[in-house]
């Protein structure tokens, strides 16, 4: 939705995987603007807004994420936005041409604040971002987000560390006004992007469990604690293959995953969803962002030994024009040598390396794996001894 | 008529369950229900 927002995806049908239309030439009944007040498993019906009641046999849950506000007076005035729904991305968009829209603050420096900063800046508007932590995306190691901190001044993005959000009131020379422990900044919008809470509402109204991560708890056919009561997506939690223990990431990729594996065990399929390794990536400017598996921290409490190394080298051959530096962060187990996780920024070559890594993490490679693996080396795409070879190599010295 | 399936939400995760259910029993009827005005956006 940022890249439709910012025009980069100029067609809207381009972002709708499948219209209602569509669904319905397959026989599903969809309703749109339409709520579920209440769900009566007992009866086995849901109970819609207006009243009506649809039997089931089988309910899936599929209720997404709701977007966390800072809970600041003011937040609910005209100009504040936060992006969940396509109507919102529709809403921005507009507001940015026909407000005359000057200058636009952004709360929160997640990847969708990052995101976002880039399209919005990129429009030519005044962009200033209010962050309650020092740096940006905190998943990344302070090196790493420094150099994206680095990226986001290069385009003369304001960045304002360790913000306590106070009021939204009426602002002078621009429409809003943002109250803050810094002092106050006015702009035309300000785009609330501070996170996301799974929504299980209707999950808790039913008694279903949920998990530490406060999302849905399911087992790897997607079903909940209770027969016939399935969950997928960003409300419902998934296995990490490397930590064991279950998490909830919302991302889309991993929401289409388990639609699937759902749908295949309620047409009459059997099918087990693999689990997730966390793999991740976003894009800021010129730079790609890219993670896997676990932090150190993540690994100490799962019970694991991390060693790490941050290695700088070359994003293709070293002696090919265009090249550019590419930073790689491995993390592994002392104690078995498998590799835990990785973290890569760059101008390129970042996404590559975390793909592979994420393929190492998913069949549980060690280090004396990596360092000697087949990977398609040709100079416009790397060097011979690939940045993950060298630095597989290196943190195997350690342990 | 089958089996009558409900799926709270169309977003990514809702609308791959009615396809995929909808490709594996023809006879199930499946009803899709989304808050938004719109389904299965890429975010």
């Amino acid at each position: 939705m940022p890249y439709y927002i910012g025009d980069v995806i100029k067609e809207e049908k381009n972002l709708i995987a499948r219209t209602p239309e569509k669904f319905r030439e397959t026989g599903v009944d969809v309703r749109i603007d339409t709520c579920v007040e209440e769900v009566d498993d007992k009866a086995g019906d849901v109970r819609l807004a207006d009243g009506t009641r649809l039997p089931y046999d089988t309910l899936v849950l599929g209720t997404g994420t709701t977007p966390l506000m800072p809970g600041i007076p003011g937040e609910d005035r005209e100009g504040v936005f936060m992006l969940k729904k396509f109507t919102d991305a529709l809403r921005i968009k507009a507001w940015l041409r026909e407000v005359p829209c000057r200058k636009v603050i952004i709360i929160g420096a997640g990847f969708i604040g990052m995101e976002m900063c880039e399209v919005i800046r990129n429009l030519g508007i005044e962009t200033q971002i209010f962050h309650r932590g020092v740096l940006p995306v905190n998943r990344w190691d302070p090196e790493f987000s420094q150099i994206v901190l680095d990226e986001l001044r290069r385009h003369e993005v304001d960045f304002v560390s360790d913000a306590e959000t106070k009021a939204i009131e009426a602002g002078k020379d621009h429409r809003l006004r943002l109250v803050t422990n810094h002092g106050d900044a006015e702009a035309d919008m300000i785009l609330m992007a501070v996170g996301v809470r799974p929504e299980v509402t209707l999950a808790k109204q039913m008694g279903l469990p949920l998990g530490k991560t406060g999302a849905i708890q399911v087992n790897f056919s997607q079903m909940t604690s209770r027969e016939g009561v399935y969950a997928v997506g960003d409300c419902c939690e998934s296995f990490h293959r490397v930590s064991g223990s279950w998490v909830n990431i919302p991302l889309g990729d991993i929401a289409n995953k388990q639609g699937r594996v759902a749908g295949r065990n309620i047409g009459g399929g059997s099918m087990l969803f693999p689990g997730i390794v966390g793999a991740q990536s976003f894009k800021v400017f010129d730079l790609e962002v890219a993670a896997t598996g676990l932090d150190e921290r993540a690994a100490a409490e799962s019970g694991f030994h991390p060693v790490s190394t941050l290695s700088w080298g070359n994003a293709i051959a070293g002696s090919m024009p265009g090249n550019t530096k590419l930073g790689l962060k491995l993390i592994a187990d002392r104690a078995t040598g498998k590799l835990l996780g990785a973290q890569a920024v760059g101008k390129a070559g970042a996404v590559s390396r975390i793909n592979t890594l994420s393929c190492a993490l998913w069949a549980g490679l060690t280090l004396d794996d990596l360092g000697y693996l087949d990977l398609a080396y040709a100079p416009p795409f790397g060097g011979s001894w690939d940045l993950i070879h060298t630095a597989a190599q290196v943190l195997r010295r350690q342990i | 008529m089958g089996k009558q399936v409900v799926i709270v939400g169309a977003g990514a995760g809702g609308a791959s369950v009615a396809a995929e259910a909808r490709r594996g029993d023809p006879s199930l009827s499946i009803t899709m229900i989304e808050q938004r005005g719109q389904v299965s956006v890429a975010a």
